[in-house]
This record gives C-alpha cells, sequence and structure tokens, in this order.
C-alpha cells in the first residue's frame, strides 16, 4: 500500500536519508529499526508531510503522490503517532481529536459527536479513554492512545507509530501491541519505529534496518534472527546487550530510607512509606510502572522534593529536607529522568553544562569570576573521557543528541565521584551505544564501591544492571529480591501490585491507567 | 461630613471607573485573543493611538461619532495585519517589534495632529443612552445604565469573546496554536492563518479602543492614551488569558483610579499623600498580577514564533 | 535563519526611519525672518506638543513673537520629549549645531543643562521654570509667577461660584503647577472664606482621562467653578463643558476648547523676559540671571474669554485685584 523508492533528504552537514527504498502491504507491522540519527525519523515525516524529499518518489496504492503537508497525508489515509505527542495539553481528548477536522456545527464545535465516536473506537480497538479528560491530566499510555484515537478518526489506512513504546512499561507495551494486532487484522498497515530489540522481535512482520541515512539491511522472517544481530546490523558492530558484571561485593549501607512519606504535585501521597537500603558496592533497581512514586523518591532523596516524613540516612547523618546543595556536599548525585529540564539547560554550551553542578567549586573561580581556563580544561577532559560526541564546548546542548546529552550528565555527576548515585531513567530515548556505554560507566561505579540506585521503567535495562531488585507500586515497595532469583513474569506481577504466591491479579490489570 | 457619602459621589466613582476601564478592557480583550493563540503584541498603545487619532479627526471632519469609531477601528485592522505580517510571517522577535509598532504609532499619530489639526479642538462625544426601565433604578441605573453604547458594546464583547474562545472551532484553534502550534500544525490547523485572525481582532479592538477614548473625551493630544495600551497588555496577564479575567483587571484598575481621584477630591487623602495614591492603581494591579497570576499558567507557546522547519 | 535576520533588520531599519520621520516633523523651522547682520538663532526643547493650550505653546508662542518682532532671529524646536534622556540629547545636538541660545523648557531638564551647560561656554542656555542658575554662568533660569493669575481668578471663581465649591485640578504637586493651584486656592478663600476648595492632584501630566475623571469627581462633589494646570487638563475642560460648570484656564489661552464655559485665562508672555535675555546677551552675559514674569512686567496677564457675559462687578473685582498685586497692597500668599 506505500512505497518509498530511493528517497534523498540532505540537511546542512548532514544526509539523512540517502536512496531509501522501503515498502508496506496491507495487514502488516513493518519495523523501521536504526540508532538515532540513522534517518528513521526524517524518512516518516517525509511520509506524513512534515519534510519535502530531496529525490526519490512516493506511492500510495501505486499512484504517484506528492505530500506537501500532513493534511495532504491524512487525506491518503496516512496517520503518525509522533515521538514528541502532538497534543494540546491544555484541551480535552475529544478537542484534541476534532481539531483541524470540519465541524458538523460550524462554527461551533461538535464535541459532543466526537465524543461518541472516540467512544466508539476505543472499544473496538481497545483504546479506552474518557473523551472529556483535559491531556495533562492522562498518563504518558492514557496519551498515546489519544494520539492512535487521532490517526483512526481521520480513517488512516496506514499508521506510522515513532518509538511509541520508549514511553511505555511493558503491560503498556503489551496492550499496544494488541491494538495494533486488531488494527492489522482489519487490513491496515503499520510501520513500527523502535530501537528495542526484543519488543521489535516479538511485533514485527518484517524489519528494515537503516544505519547513516541507508538500508544496511531486511529482516523477512523476524523468527530467524537474535537480538544480537539486529544490534550488530544497527551498530556496524558487535554490541553487548548487558554489561558484563562481576558478582557484586557489597560494603556496609551507604543510603537508607526508613518510613518515607513524599507528596506528588497534587498534594496527594505519592510515596507512602517507603523502606529502602543501598550498599555501597551494589546496584539496587527500582522497578515499576509509571507513576507508581519513582519520581517522588529520586527527588526527595536528591532533595528537590521535601519529605512529609521519615528519615533519608546518607552515612550516618540524615538528609531529609536537606537543601540539594548540602545532599550534593553529603555526596549524593543525581541524575534526573528530565534530562532537558532538570539535568541540563539546553541552551547552556556543554562546558556550561558540565559545570552547573559544581559552578561554586574554587577550583572554577579566581576570586568573584570563573576561571575559564580551568572550566575550559574540565570540559575537555570530560568530553574526552566519556566520549560525548559535541563539535565543540561551546555547543549548546540542545544541538546534541539525546545519547550524547545523557552521556554529559553522566560525566558531570560521576566525575565528582559520589558515595551514593541515584540513577532515574538513566538511558531512556537513548541509543544503544550510548545505553551500553552509559551502562557500563554505572557498573563501573559500583565497582568503585558507589551505592548506585537505578530507577528505570524499562525492565531490561533493570535485570540487566541490578544485584537486588526492588519493586514499587503506588508508593509503597512490594519486595525486594535478587537478581539471581528474579523472574521477569514474576516482577511484573509484582508491578501490577501482586504480590508473589498471592498470584491471583494480573499484570495488565494496572495498565498505567489511573494516576 | 454626611455629605461625603453624598450618593451623587459614589455613583460618579463608579461610574467613573467603568468608563476608565472602557478602553483597557477593549485593548485587553483584543489582545488576549492574540496571546490565546501565542502573540505577544507590545505595539497595542501605538494601535490605540493611532486609532485615537483618526477616530478624532473623522469626527472633527465630519462629525458623525460612530463613522468616527469605524474609522478608528479599520486604522486597527490595518496596524492589526502589518502587526501579524511582522510576527507571523516575518517571525520577528515580538517583544521588540511591538516597541516598533508603538513608536510608530506614537510618532506618527503626533505627527499627523500636528499637520493636519495643530490646535486641539474639542469634538462630540458619544451620546449617553440610558437603557429604558433599568437606568431609573436608583444608584444602580445611575451606575450602570446611562452610558454611552460604547460602554455597553464593550461589557457585550466579553461574554461574547468567551463563547467565541470556548465553543467555536475557530476558538478552540486558537488555545490550541498558543500551547502547542506543532501539533495543530501536524493536523492541518493553519497556525499563520489562525494567528493573523487573532492579531488582526487586537488590532481592530485596540484602535476601536483609542476611537473610543479620544471620542469620549472630545479632544486629542500627543500621547493621549498615556500608555493605557502597556496596561491593557499586563492586564490579560492579570486576567490569566480569560476574557472574564480581563475585565476583572480592567474594572479594578478603573475603579481604584476613581474612587482614589475621589477621595482625593474630597480630601480624605491627605495632599501630601497625593503622589503616592497616584501610584495606586499601579500598585494594586502589580500585586493582583503577582497573587493571581501565579496560580494560572501563560499560553505555553506565547511569544514564540512558529516557522515550520524546512 | 540568515534571510529571517536580514528581514528582521530591513523591519527594525525601516520602523525606525518611520519613528524618525514622525519625530523629524515636530522640528519647525519657525521665523528665520531674512535681516541684515547675523542670524540670532534659538532653539526650544519643551515637553509636550507645540500646541498643548498649555505649558509647552507659552513658550513656543513667545519665541515666535519675538522673532517676528525682532526679526533676524531663526527658531528651532522640538517638542513632546517628555522623555528626560530624548530631551537631553535634543539639547545637546542644538549646542553642537552652534545655537546661540538654547531653552530647555521644564523644570525636569535641570539635572541634564547642569551637565551639558559647562561643556558649551559659548552657548548660553535658558531653562524654566526655575529659579536655580547653577550657579553657571552661561545659564539663565527663568519661571513664571503664575500664583498671580491663579489669585486674581481665583477672585473671580469666589464670585462666580454659586454652590460655594471651587474645584482644582492639578497633575503633580511641584513647580509652575503648586504655584498656581496654590495662588488660586487663596485667591478664592480671601474673597469668601465660606467657600469650599477641593484641590486634587491626579499624579500625571499626561493623562486626559484621569483629568476628565478628577473634574466628574470634583463635579460630583459640588463645584461649579473649575480650573486646572498642566496639558492634561484638556479633558477637564471637555466635562467642564458637558456638565456647564465654568472654567478658568492657564499658561495659554484655552478659550478655543469650551467658549461657552471658559471665563478667563492666564497667559504667559514670556517674550517679556526673553527679551530681556536677549538684550542681556547682547550685552555678552551668557547667562547667570534668574528672570520672573509677573503682572507687574506684563509677562503674566490675565485674558478674558469676549464670548462670556462677566457680571461688571466680577470684571471689577479682577481688575481690583490684578491692580492690588501689582502695587504690593495685596499679598497671594
Amino acid at each position: 500500500m506505500l512505497e518509498l523508492r530511493g528517497i534523498v533528504k540532505r540537511f546542512p552537514g548532514v544526509l539523512a536519508n540517502d536512496g531509501i527504498d522501503f515498502e508496506l502491504l496491507p495487514g502488516e507491522i513493518h519495523t523501521l529499526l536504526g540508532e538515532n540519527g540513522a534517518g528513521k525519523s526524517t524518512l516518516m515525516k517525509i511520509v506524513y508531510g512534515l519534510y519535502r524529499p530531496d529525490a526519490g518518489e512516493i506511492l500510495v496504492d501505486g499512484t504517484r503522490v506528492d505530500i506537501h503537508r500532513p493534511t495532504d497525508a491524512i487525506e491518503l489515509g496516512i496517520g503518525m503517532v509522533h515521538q514528541h505527542f502532538m497534543l494540546v495539553d491544555t484541551l480535552t481528548v475529544a478537542e484534541n481529536v476534532a481539531m483541524g477536522l470540519r465541524s458538523s456545527r460550524r462554527p461551533l464545535t461538535d464535541l459532543d459527536v466526537v465524543a461518541e465516536r472516540i467512544v466508539e473506537l476505543g472499544e473496538r480497538f481497545g483504546l479506552p479513554v474518557d473523551p472529556h479528560a483535559v491531556i495533562w491530566q492522562l498518563s504518558v499510555g492514557q496519551r498515546q492512545r489519544v494520539e492512535i484515537l487521532k490517526a483512526l478518526y481521520r480513517d488512516a489506512r496506514l499508521l506510522i507509530l515513532d518509538e511509541p513504546t520508549a514511553v511505555l512499561t511493558p503491560q503498556e507495551a503489551d496492550q499496544l501491541f494488541d491494538t495494533l494486532r486488531t488494527m492489522t487484522e482489519d487490513g491496515r498497515g503499520i510501520i513500527f519505529i523502535s530501537h528495542k530489540l526484543r519488543e521489535v522481535l516479538a511485533l514485527s512482520d518484517r524489519i528494515t534496518v537503516l544505519r547513516h541515512g541507508k538500508v544496511v539491511g531486511e529482516v523477512d522472517d523476524p523468527t530467524a534472527v537474535t537480538r544480537e544481530d539486529l544490534a550488530r546490523m544497527m551498530v556496524g558492530r558487535d554490541v553487548k546487550l548487558a554489561p558484563d558484571k562481576a558478582p557484586a561485593r557489597p560494603g556496609p549501607a551507604r543510603l537508607r530510607v526508613r518510613g518515607l512519606r513524599v507528596h506528588g504535585d497534587r498534594g496527594t501521597e505519592a510515596v507512602s512509606g517507603i523502606d529502602l537500603e543501598v550498599r555501597g558496592g551494589e546496584i539496587v533497581g527500582i522497578a515499576g510502572v509509571s507513576g507508581n512514586g519513582q519520581r517522588e523518591l529520586a527527588e526527595a532523596i536528591a532533595g528537590l522534593r521535601r519529605p512529609v516524613a521519615g528519615e533519608i540516612l546518607v552515612g550516618e547523618v540524615d538528609v531529609a529536607g536537606s537543601s540539594p546543595a548540602e545532599i550534593h556536599a553529603a555526596g549524593v548525585r543525581y541524575i534526573s529522568e528530565a534530562r532537558m529540564r532538570e539535568g541540563a539547560i539546553p541552551g547552556f554550551t556543554v562546558a556550561e553544562n558540565l559545570l552547573l553542578v559544581d559552578h561554586g567549586d574554587p577550583r572554577f573561580r579566581r576570586g568573584v569570576l570563573f576561571d575559564d581556563r580551568a572550566i575550559e580544561e574540565h570540559g575537555r577532559r570530560l568530553v574526552a573521557e566519556y566520549r560525548v560526541k559535541t563539535p565543540g564546548l561551546d555547543t549548546p546542548v540542545e544541538h546534541l543528541s539525546g545519547g550524547n546529552i545523557q552521556k554529559l550528565i553522566v560525566a558531570r555527576e560521576l566525575s565528582a565521584r559520589p558515595d551514593v548515585l541515584i540513577a532515574a531513567q538513566p538511558t531512556r530515548g537513548v541509543d544503544i551505544g550510548a545505553a551500553e556505554y552509559i551502562h557500563a560507566r554505572l557498573v563501573e561505579e559500583r565497582d568503585r564501591g558507589t551505592a548506585v540506585l537505578v530507577i528505570s521503567e524499562d525492565l531490561d535495562e533493570i535485570l540487566a544492571l541490578a544485584d537486588r531488585i526492588a519493586v514499587i507500586y503506588e508508593g509503597r515497595i512490594v519486595d525486594v529480591v535478587d537478581r539471581a532469583e528474579a523472574d521477569r513474569e514474576v516482577l511484573g506481577l509484582m508491578m501490577a501490585g501482586g504480590h508473589p504466591g498471592s498470584g491471583g491479579e494480573t499484570a495488565a490489570a494496572a495498565g498505567g491507567a489511573a494516576r | 461630613m454626611s455629605d461625603l457619602l453624598d450618593q451623587a459621589i459614589v455613583v460618579t466613582a463608579i461610574a467613573g471607573g467603568i468608563r476608565l476601564a472602557v478602553p483597557l478592557l477593549l485593548a485587553g480583550l483584543g489582545e488576549t485573543f492574540g496571546q490565546r493563540s501565542g502573540v505577544l503584541n507590545l505595539g497595542v498603545d501605538g494601535i490605540m493611538l493611532l486609532g485615537a487619532f483618526a477616530g478624532y479627526y473623522t469626527v472633527l471632519q465630519i462629525g458623525n461619532v460612530w463613522l468616527g469609531l469605524a474609522v478608528g477601528l479599520v486604522v486597527g485592522a490595518v496596524l492589526g495585519l502589518a502587526t501579524a505580517f511582522i510576527s507571523v510571517t516575518l517571525g520577528a522577535e515580538q517583544g521588540i517589534s511591538g516597541i516598533g509598532v508603538y513608536l510608530f504609532g506614537l510618532g506618527l499619530s503626533d505627527l499627523l495632529f500636528q499637520k493636519l489639526v495643530g490646535t486641539p479642538r474639542p469634538i462630540d462625544s458619544f451620546p449617553r443612552v440610558p437603557i429604558p426601565g433599568l437606568s431609573s433604578i436608583p444608584v444602580v441605573g445611575e451606575m450602570f445604565f446611562r452610558h454611552s453604547l460604547v460602554v455597553y458594546l464593550a461589557f457585550l464583547l466579553v461574554p461574547a469573546s468567551i463563547f467565541v474562545i470556548n465553543r467555536t472551532t475557530f476558538g478552540m484553534n486558537i488555545r490550541a496554536v498558543g500551547e502547542n502550534p506543532e501539533a495543530a500544525d501536524s493536523v492541518g490547523v493553519s497556525v499563520a492563518r489562525v494567528r493573523y485572525a487573532t492579531v488582526l481582532i487586537g488590532g481592530v479592538l485596540a484602535g476601536m479602543a483609542g476611537a473610543a477614548l479620544a471620542i469620549d473625551l472630545g479632544i486629542f493630544q500627543q500621547n493621549l492614551t498615556n500608555a493605557q495600551g502597556f496596561i491593557a497588555v499586563a492586564l490579560v496577564y492579570f486576567g490569566a488569558w480569560r476574557p472574564l479575567g480581563v475585565m476583572g483587571g480592567a474594572l479594578l484598575y478603573g475603579l481604584v483610579n476613581s474612587v482614589v481621584l475621589q477621595l482625593k477630591t474630597l480630601g480624605i487623602i491627605p495632599r501630601s499623600w497625593s503622589d503616592i495614591a497616584a501610584m495606586a492603581p499601579a500598585v494594586i494591579t502589580i500585586l493582583a498580577l503577582v497573587l493571581v497570576a501565579r496560580r494560572f499558567r501563560q499560553p505555553a507557546a506565547l511569544a514564540k514564533p512558529f516557522l515550520r522547519e524546512a | 535563519m540568515r534571510r529571517t535576520t536580514s528581514m528582521r533588520w530591513l523591519v527594525f531599519t525601516a520602523v525606525v526611519a518611520l519613528v524618525a520621520a514622525a519625530c523629524g516633523g515636530g522640528d519647525e523651522g519657525g521665523g528665520g525672518t531674512e535681516g541684515g547682520g547675523e542670524t540670532f538663532r534659538i532653539a526650544v526643547v519643551a515637553p509636550s506638543a507645540s500646541n498643548d493650550l498649555a505649558f509647552t505653546q507659552s513658550i513656543v508662542d513667545a519665541v515666535n513673537r519675538i522673532a517676528d518682532e525682532r526679526g533676524n532671529i531663526e527658531v528651532a524646536i522640538t517638542d513632546g520629549t517628555f522623555v528626560v534622556e530624548d530631551a537631553a540629547a535634543a539639547i545637546r545636538d542644538y549646542a553642537n549645531q552652534g545655537y546661540d541660545l538654547v531653552i530647555a523648557h521644564g523644570s525636569q531638564y535641570g539635572g541634564s543643562l547642569q551637565e551639558i551647560a559647562p561643556e558649551f561656554p559659548d552657548t548660553s542656555f535658558a531653562w524654566g521654570t526655575a529659579a536655580d542658575t547653577f550657579g553657571l554662568d552661561n545659564v539663565f533660569a527663568y519661571e513664571a509667577a503664575s500664583n498671580e493669575g491663579g489669585y486674581v481668578m481665583g477672585a473671580m471663581a469666589a464670585m462666580l461660584s454659586e454652590s460655594g465649591v471651587v474645584g482644582i485640578i492639578g497633575p503633580i504637586e511641584v513647580g509652575d503647577a503648586k504655584l498656581y493651584v496654590d495662588g488660586f486656592a487663596a485667591g478664592v478663600k480671601a474673597t469668601d472664606p465660606e467657600a469650599t476648595v477641593n484641590i486634587n492632584y491626579t499624579g500625571s501630566f499626561s493623562d486626559v482621562g484621569l483629568a476628565a475623571e478628577a473634574a466628574e469627581a470634583q463635579i460630583a462633589a459640588g463645584a461649579d467653578v473649575l480650573t486646572g494646570t498642566a496639558q492634561m487638563v484638556v479633558g477637564a475642560v471637555g466635562v467642564a463643558k458637558d456638565k456647564g460648570v465654568l472654567w478658568f484656564g492657564t499658561q495659554s489661552n484655552q478659550t478655543s476648547l469650551a467658549p461657552e464655559i471658559v471665563v478667563a485665562s492666564q497667559v504667559y508672555h514670556w517674550e517679556v523676559i526673553l527679551s530681556e535675555i536677549l538684550d542681556a546677551i547682547g550685552r555678552g552675559e551668557k547667562g547667570g540671571t534668574s528672570y520672573e514674569i509677573d503682572l507687574a512686567n506684563g509677562g503674566i496677564v490675565i485674558e478674558y474669554n469676549e464670548q462670556f457675559e462677566l457680571p461688571d462687578d466680577v470684571k471689577q473685582k479682577a481688575e481690583e485685584t490684578i491692580a492690588g498685586i501689582v502695587d504690593g497692597s495685596i499679598s497671594t500668599e
């Protein structure tokens, strides 16, 4: 139903798509696989009319078409779920769906009609959502449903999903896959963009691998390849999907959390009495579905959120309620999940961002002024040591890729040689190469004797890194298990609130639906 | 002392506050449309000044106050389109270009006044139109229902604006474009068209506000608006981008001004405090701004030009 | 991006050019009558419009009158410089261009003048309304005894008021405005000790709308005779006209604004002291003296509105009061 022939797209200094051929059949899930910057998103933006190709042609149902703008694509039955949701946070679900469509009651809106149809479509495709809810009230998973509903509402026969699971929990991803299969049974075609190998293998009918803007491989039978095969095609070399790790040799406890209670943004309790211990030389992983108190827990430890009750002992000092600076001084460092909001300042340069936390350090000062030379040296050293790919130290970090920004943040926090390290979603949205590197550094940090707390919604990541795994659900720790005894299935159950042994509740029940 | 609380004084203070609020309300409502769609127009005062001169000059020459208001409105529309061209099509820095429009309006309105009129000459004002029935209610009728049609019109525009913003597809597009223009663009809503429309509405209402001010005062003078256009912009923040809030802000500002004047006239505020009291409206507005506006978020795309990539 | 930037510059330049053109329009070459000998060049920098029927117009009219009278004088005017920095720039500019006398018409310009004048020892400066020459020998100061005209008109107002309430609208309680307001109030009280004088300063020289509301407030408080000073009072005159209450003008003749209700205006004839200043310069003095216009030297004149039927006794009272002030038998305090 869709055919791309020799698509070329140039950006200043970059050849994003270099003669790409691609084909999608009705009823098929065809995955585009590649690292960040391989050209997947660019290619799909061309199909959706957001970019114009410099060469090549697009055929829909065998006819050559010109797609100048998204409305052209929509008219051709092409829908797209963007990686960054194209939703207006302050509008309702129905308004977001109705936007851009002709109202039956012009010039007034016909939101009741739209809402009715949303409910209908939701039932048919397993995408339940309240049409009158305002977007900002919804979880990430629910927002994605709205995006898909937007496309279905416009009768999309071909749906492009750009990294749809990057923001989803395993349960939400499973639900999404069910929905996608329902859609292909209908004869719709789906282009799936991802770099999560496990789900690509599980979901795809066909896989096309891109690297540096070129097609470097096609897999017609996904059952015949392994994750390692795909990773090799993507990166162009052998990749370790899990870091080499010697058994942990934990020392004394460095971080002890006792009876911690923390409120969330809306004033309700998000962390409801957590006890947790992280010893020097071990990695403790916090697994859980998004929105179960992970962010509040991390922010409380980092001093960004004042706990309501409880103790946070770093060594023997209770830092609960202390300022971030005091907590830094106590030897705690924090890699925030909000990379572009809390982790880095997008408009600041690489050198400036590397200095953010330590700008008061006498090493970088000469009287009241900054010591430019010391700062530059510091920046140059870290950029080299942590392999941050940047045109220069004076490049604003907003021009770097997600993986490189994250490497920069990791560099900054690890260079302080902390006693306790909190890493929240350390590789979310980061390419395999960078993730591999960050994982290795975290393990190295553990081996140096640091107490490392990794918070991730990606169970694969937890399983790859952690020595002990704590599962969080509704602000409480369900259980803590040793990595050696951990079982993916059992962890999934606990993430939905079920206790091992009780066995009754199913993982899907939680679904990340209600926050 | 009993006559200090004379009805006439209270009525004058309230009615005066309402009158002072009208230009701010009109201009503020217009600015609300622009800002809800993500365009910050700081040139409101310049547009008001040119609207004021155009309205004044029309009445001076032709003698018809409604024609004067209409000409002010048309001049506002032209300047609105110019503003839209600068901030939407060219994607200019909106703060700077707005100041440019202000200076342009300030200079040109004065130049035209010097060349075409010279010495201030009085013109007719809008006739007062008592609303039958309501205007004969004691006190209340006097305060609220014996104004000119422009005053009623300005206040009727409040529910009209609320309706347009919340119940029409146009209003929905305005809100979408002001929050997330990429999202609106991705489903085929023309960000440029919506913003042109809102900035045009802003220009029309600013031009009207200026003309209403000049014709109501029956006079024109250099810098007649005395920065009311900037206060109108502040009131949009004060009103948390909601027409009702803008109305509340305009009324508060007008009433504080007229009440302070009244208190000074009666000697209740001693003359030595006079200059400090003159700052009261600004201070109260800023305080309210700090207290009220903190609870609301501004349109996420405010003052950010939208230019689609490649 | 580069294209956008250059467009921005284009727009910016265009706006600047337009604004410059607009402002430039304010600079009017006035007199410039050709005669024998060297032309004497006078520049005026003033805060509001040349035809504001108030403060700025008073000096502009005076300079033009003296230019007509004496001939061979070139006049340049920059008005509307309510921003002091703009005025300072204009003053410096004129001094640079070699004007013989630069008049900074606004007490707010004093600070700037104090800095600029020493840099141009060959140029004479005059500023008002003020009495201070900063001890500089190239600065003249001038002021108006606006309390005198105010006192005369206050006396008339007391007699004309039927309600016994007189309202005065001022801008900010300083300088010329304060003198006038206090003189007017004293005139009312001296004539009718029972009368109520309500004074309200709006806090602004330029807010016409506020001046209009101030007039409304005065009328609501019972006033049937009003006066006011500074350029924003045009708004108040409009209200007075609508409500049919009487008005006394100052700084310029305001009859044209509302012939039905303007009784009289105190008019400044700065040419009286300008003439003295020019004479002093002719003698080789560059400054150092301060001058005042008043009823006695003819710099302050009460101009009656011919179209207003002024009762004889009121007119007589006015003339008596003027005579009394001139001969010193009446104090305006």
